[in-house]
């Protein structure tokens, strides 16, 4: 016999009847799942805050909505990872120009791609505020269409750290799940959420205009749209915690 | 109680002594591996509705080893215990014998490649599947896994054998 046989036969020989009390795991199953409820709940509150604030970037009527198709500003490319918090708004119209670079997750709804671009937004009871991230798609004639904006609802929109996080609101998966998004805004190399104990890592890519705002969203094959992270950490190139 | 708690509590009774046992063989104290068997079927139940249908025992053995690796990437060190469960039935000295032999074997692996023993050598389950729920590659499963082996040789290590007679 071998060791691996030896020790295999061991870890069975010792196994035991355990004690775990089953009230005490359900009732903080519960309680967790509540908290995961009203998480969810805050998230869009804080998103119809958003439009009651009058984002000017944000037209409220739900359909299609265009940008002005024009120079799909240069093209960022993605690099890898991670989730957490967040907030979000339905599909949208902006009739405003993206600042700075679009950048192309990669992810495509047949011809049309998944980008992601900050717009200007002006909110006059926030003046720290003055950009949102949108998750969009660019039809292959360059026009942009507005899925979600994302925007801060407080304090300011440099501020060191993970910002509003952006989940798809539909119930079930459409077409055109938008992927769960958000920027970071600090030397982030890494970004990885953590989803019921799974450990799923970001794609990155650098704001154009601040290379310290890092825009990151989860491949939808590795964290399902509209997926409530538990988690999200940021690490620097030498892999320190941010 | 509902239809859904019902089959929680089903899965829970069948899977939690196992649950918690691969969370002894990775930590070697029974008390953090309760508390971390207990995390993972906390989670599970919060999700139940979700993933009752699919594959929970799957889910929750993921949440436990992904539980445990989060701590251990923590700044805490854990210690190989001594203490012994109370059990009724079989040959109580056999079994307190193996269990020393095994908490001594698995103590001189590093966290991951108790990990990975244990996926792999308790649960059963293929090395590409051990690289998934630890997030690794296969090749460092591999690796690790040989890295293991070679250390319980090197340790010189051999379980109790079960006696057969004892005059």
């Amino acid at each position: 016999m071998t060791e691996m046989d030896e020790l295999r036969r061991a870890m069975r020989a010792t196994e035991r009847a355990d004690g775990l009390d089953l009230d005490d795991i359900m009732r903080r199953g519960r309680r967790l799942r509540r908290r995961r409820r009203a998480g969810a709940a805050v998230a869009a509150m804080t998103a119809v805050l958003a439009v009651a604030f009058g984002v000017e970037a944000v037209a409220t009527r739900p359909g299609p909505p265009n940008l002005p198709g024009g120079e799909p500003a240069a093209t960022a490319s993605a690099g890898p990872p991670a989730p957490t918090p967040t907030a979000a708004l339905a599909p949208t119209q902006s009739p405003l120009q993206p600042l700075g670079t679009v950048v192309d997750s990669g992810i495509r709804y047949g011809a049309d791609a998944r980008v992601f671009f900050m717009v200007p937004i002006d909110v006059p009871e926030l003046p720290r505020v003055t950009i949102g991230l949108v998750a969009g798609r660019r039809a292959p004639d360059g026009h942009l269409t507005s899925d979600f904006l994302l925007n801060d609802v407080s304090g300011s929109d440099r501020r060191a750290g993970f910002h509003e996080i952006g989940y798809d609101q539909q119930r079930a998966p459409t077409d055109t799940s938008i992927p769960t998004f958000g920027y970071f805004v600090g030397p982030a190399a890494r970004i990885v959420g953590t989803v019921d104990g799974r450990q799923v890592e970001a794609k990155l890519a650098r704001w154009s205009e601040d290379p310290q705002v890092v825009i990151f969203w989860f491949d939808p094959k590795t964290l399902t749209p509209g997926t409530r992270l538990d988690g999200i950490i940021a690490r620097d190139p030498q892999g320190h915690r941010l | 109680m509902a239809r859904g708690d019902a089959e929680f509590v089903e899965f829970a009774r069948a899977c939690s002594g196992r649950l918690t046992h691969a969370a002894f063989l990775m930590t070697g104290n029974h008390h953090h591996a309760e508390d971390a068997a207990q995390t993972a079927l906390v989670r599970t139940y919060a999700s139940w509705s979700r993933i009752r249908n699919g594959d929970p025992y799957g889910y929750a053995r993921s949440v436990l080893v992904n539980h445990l690796v989060d701590t251990w990437r923590r700044p805490i060190r854990e210690y190989p215990s001594d203490d012994l469960p109370e059990r009724s039935g079989g040959d109580l000295a056999e079994e307190v014998a193996t269990r020393r032999w095994l908490v001594t074997a698995l103590g001189t692996l590093t966290a991951r490649e108790r990990a990975v023993v244990v996926l792999r050598h308790y649960f059963d389950l293929p090395e590409a599947q051990v690289a998934r729920e630890l997030d690794v590659s296969v090749g460092t499963v591999k690796s690790t896994s040989s890295r293991a082996l070679e250390k319980l040789r090197t340790a010189g290590l051999s379980a109790p054998r079960p006696q057969e007679t004892c005059r």
